[in-house]
């Protein structure tokens, strides 16, 4: 009789145990599916957005730089997360000002993305983008780290590395962006930083000089 | 070298040591430590100006007026030219794959006398200076410099560009030395040339001067420090932006 118990107290364990394995197994496969997922998506939000800016940089050569400016402008800003630059350039002091300087603070920083990527652009036409790897960072960020080479190998290759996160709606968008090891975020930060600091954190000196170099 | 210029030298280096050690002894520095800035400001205003007068004009027109391969024959023989640099501070930093490869690179390309890359870019070699072999040495970055006519520097940085300087002036025969310092003016058009887009691109920031300390320090970490360091700064970086995602 005991040893009977005993069998069915140990069937009962093993039951227990292949149950919490299956379990296990079907959740970890499911959350390493969603982790790769993810990472198709990050590296497909890039690869789009460089196709988009190709396009973009042969289609818009003849318009008139104030109209280019605007739809280099417009694909920008589908693919950044505006709010979390703005935030991460500006740290404590973004609290401090007010919605309109915060409205403001955003259309002087996507001026400045939009010119220095206007620079760039009919450069970017001629080169070719290849992912390389795309990693899974805390909970919340993913890298995709890629490359741009000249097809002709006139031009050494450049390293980028992409810092994306997904917002509420579950798309992607870049965060950062690294070229060879230096982040555009922490630069602007620094710079941000720097003339807030210097004017007691008045952010409407700082907006004067965002807007005058644009 | 004459007994003036060996006094002038020990001058530096015991300057930049200084200067190194008023630093703290932390080997990754804040972005902030800039304790000469005001100094600095004005030389990169200096800087700025000799720039825009000088140094873009001519590498504009030598951009314009030079055919693109025989530009990329100088900047193949300037580098095959810093390459002895490469050999000693990779050997000095027991880095013996890369010191290999570099000599073996620079024999080869010496055929040419460097301008013409034998090897065809398909060596990847770490540029190493002794700037690099300081840090490896745990030797602190020292606070932020712009020197007149160089551009951004750390102390511990100028320090390796003296003594690289010195290292080449001591292996090399007086002739090569002369060249060595004619080649200076042709590296600064070269380098000029190259980074023509970006440097044009910080004028127009906010502040100019942040701009570069940031690109350089940021720049020059990432080339000597270990993929340790780099990944420590990206964790730090990632908890940051997780707390403003939140």
């Amino acid at each position: 009789m005991l040893s009977l118990k005993s069998f069915w107290i140990r069937k009962k364990i093993s039951k227990f145990l292949n149950y919490t394995f299956l379990i296990f197994l079907i959740f970890n496969v499911n959350l390493n599916k969603s982790f790769s997922d993810n990472l198709e998506m990050g590296e497909a939000t890039i690869q789009q957005m460089i196709i988009e800016a190709q396009k973009h940089a042969i289609n818009t050569i003849k318009l008139e730089p104030n109209v280019r400016s605007l739809k280099i402008e417009l694909l920008i800003k589908k693919y950044i997360n505006l709010d979390f630059m703005s935030k991460a350039t500006t740290g404590t002091f973004w609290k401090k000002a007010s919605e309109i300087q915060r409205e403001k603070y955003k259309v002087a920083l996507l001026k400045q993305i939009v010119l220095s990527i206007e620079e760039h652009l009919n450069t970017l036409a001629k080169l070719s983008y290849k992912p390389i790897k795309s990693e899974r960072r805390g909970k919340k960020l993913i890298y995709v780290k890629g490359v741009i080479e000249d097809p002709a190998k006139k031009k050494p290759s450049v390293n980028l590395l992409w810092k994306l996160a997904a917002n509420k709606n579950g798309s992607f968008l870049i965060l950062d962006l690294e070229i060879e090891g230096i982040s555009l975020v922490s630069s602007q930060k620094a710079e941000s930083l720097s003339i807030l600091r210097k004017n007691r954190g008045n952010f409407d000196i700082l907006l004067n000089n965002m807007t005058r170099n644009n | 070298m004459t007994k003036k210029y060996k006094i002038l030298f020990i001058k530096c280096i015991t300057a930049a040591f200084i200067l190194n050690g008023c630093s703290s002894s932390n080997k990754h520095v804040s972005e902030n430590k800039d304790p000469f800035e005001k100094m600095n400001r004005n030389v990169f205003q200096f800087n700025k100006y000799v720039d825009k007068k000088i140094l873009s004009p001519i590498s504009k027109t030598y951009v314009t007026q030079v055919p693109a391969k025989i530009r990329l024959g100088v900047s193949n023989h300037l580098q095959w030219m810093d390459a002895p640099n490469t050999i000693i501070n990779s050997a000095l930093q027991t880095d013996m794959e890369n010191t290999i490869l570099a000599s073996a690179k620079f024999l080869l390309n010496g055929l040419s006398l460097g301008f013409y890359d034998l090897d065809k870019g398909e060596t990847v070699i770490k540029k190493r200076d002794f700037g690099s072999t300081l840090a490896n040495l745990n030797v602190s970055e020292g606070p932020f410099l712009m020197v007149p006519f160089i551009g951004p520097k750390t102390t511990r940085d100028l320090t390796g560009t003296i003594l690289d300087r010195q290292n080449m002036a001591k292996l090399s025969s007086n002739s090569i030395d002369d060249i060595n310092l004619a080649e200076i003016p042709i590296n600064m058009i070269d380098k000029r040339s190259k980074m023509s887009k970006t440097i044009d691109n910080i004028y127009l920031s906010t502040d100019p001067y942040i701009k570069v300390r940031s690109f350089y320090l940021q720049n020059r970490r990432n080339e000597i420090y270990s993929k340790k360091y780099i990944e420590n700064k990206n964790n730090n970086l990632d908890a940051e932006f997780e707390k403003f995602l939140d």
